[in-house]
């Protein structure tokens, strides 16, 4: 189980927000470069379709690979009044012929992107993970080197943090009491639920790489 | 790790594995004064797809194994046989496998063995039964030479101890011998070096010729 928000940012504020999270979390962002492959069934397999993601790290000398299965977002009046989405989501890291096993399974190619960016991992109230990425396609299969911005100049925050059936209701308020520090530079909300960029932000940014300019003259 | 060799009782035609053949065998590693340790453990259990509609012809396979080693618990290993495919994965796949409901677990085998030391090599042997109550099914006897993990250049010292063994066992007059069945790592894309992904083909293709000898015996 996971909780979720979302929410996006121009590409030119980005930096800000790095400023921002790097003060906030206290520790090193890490480069982000991920091949996402989404795989559905094929006609006739399983009672219902389902699909799976296959995640290749390209950020690592040796590409890693895993598989992640992303259920439905939970529903009920207690889902409606938290303001983080909660879903469940497995994980397993796997080895590298994991897409040949589910293309020899049955499953086929949906659609593929590349999220190139960079992520936080931190604890705050719960163990909190930020990406900001910009989501790219590809034009030839799986030609990661050839991939151009599905949304050029718009990067995607994503705040994610893992929880349980007893954890979600503190780890949702964590996330809430965490999102308002990034409230200057941009919105998250639920993923689905659109509430684009801010208007504040050009200011905020502004102010915070000000900020940072004149602490790096006086150090 | 070390390169381990998994043989399989061969019944003579007409006859079956039982419980008094695996005590004498039990008898020959005690005769030669193998040092007794702890049980071991390992569950192969057969995947089936789920599909909507039986009379629909498919192009993916009939049936692969699941493997869970008990010296490798938080991994878990897929083998789909015919297309050569061997997949490692952390064990939290189960939960996906689950959640994708494409393919549903049919029937387990279970690997209930007794390890044994006997100077450079490490001797199990094990009863394949469908669990612990019902009666056997077959034998298995796994060699592990622990000085190196070269396949190749430890197949002529496994060879040697395959035929001291067989002239051991062959002085019981028992009904059938110890059989192997030397599986075509390159064919899965594996290297020489010995990994838990070589043992659990191994394993497959043993349950492979267990599976053979007990329909042979029908027909």
């Amino acid at each position: 189980m996971e909780c979720v928000v979302q929410g996006i940012i121009e590409t030119q504020h980005v930096e800000a927000l790095e400023i921002l999270l790097q003060g906030l979390c206290g520790v090193q962002r890490e480069r982000l470069r991920i091949h996402e492959i989404c795989l559905k069934s094929g006609p006739n397999l399983g009672t219902v379709a389902s699909e799976v993601r296959i995640l290749c790290n390209l950020e690592q000398a040796e590409p890693s690979w895993t598989v992640r299965h992303v259920g439905g977002a939970m529903r009920g009046a207690g889902a409606e009044q938290i303001s983080v989405l909660v879903r469940t989501m497995v994980e397993a890291k796997a080895s590298k012929n994991v897409l040949r096993m589910f293309y020899t399974l049955g499953y086929k190619l949906d659609h593929e992107l590349l999220r190139v960016g960079f992520s936080f991992n931190f604890f705050r109230g719960a163990q909190i993970t930020v990406t900001v990425s910009s989501i790219n396609k590809m034009l030839k299969l799986h030609a990661t080197d050839e991939a151009v911005p599905v949304t050029p100049g718009i990067q995607l925050v994503e705040v994610t943090a893992p929880a349980t059936a007893e954890t979600y209701t503190e780890v949702a308020s964590a996330m809430s009491s965490f999102c308002e520090y990034l409230a200057p530079l941009l919105h998250l909300s639920k993923p689905g639920i659109s509430t684009g960029v801010v208007p504040t932000a050009a200011a905020a940014a502004a102010s915070l790489i000000q900020e940072t300019d004149e602490f790096r003259e006086k150090s | 790790m070390p390169v381990r060799w998994v043989l399989h009782w061969q019944p003579n035609q007409g006859t079956v594995a039982n419980s008094q053949i695996l005590n004498e065998v039990t008898q020959c590693v005690d005769s030669i004064n193998a040092v007794k340790g702890s049980r071991w453990k390992a569950t192969l259990t057969f995947y089936r797809p789920n599909l909507r509609d039986q009379n629909i012809a498919t192009d993916f396979p009939r049936d692969f194994l699941g493997i869970s080693l008990m010296d490798q618990p938080n991994k878990y290993f897929f083998i789909i046989r015919g297309s050569k495919v061997i997949l490692e994965a952390d064990s939290s796949i189960l939960t996906i496998m689950e959640k994708l409901q494409s393919y549903k677990p049919k029937v387990a085998l279970h690997f209930d063995g007794i390890q044994y030391k006997l100077g450079d090599f490490q001797v199990r042997l094990i009863k394949v039964a469908p669990n612990q109550a019902e009666s056997i099914r077959g034998i298995l006897m796994e060699v592990e030479y622990l000085p190196t993990s070269s396949v190749e250049k430890s197949r002529k010292i496994m060879e040697e101890f395959l035929d001291i063994w067989r002239e051991i066992v062959a002085k019981r007059s028992l009904p059938g011998q110890f059989m192997f069945a030397d599986p075509s790592y390159a064919d899965y894309g594996l290297s020489d070096n010995y990994s838990a992904q070589h043992a659990a083909i191994q394993y497959a293709a043993a349950l492979a010729q267990l599976i053979q000898s007990v329909q042979s015996m029908r027909n």
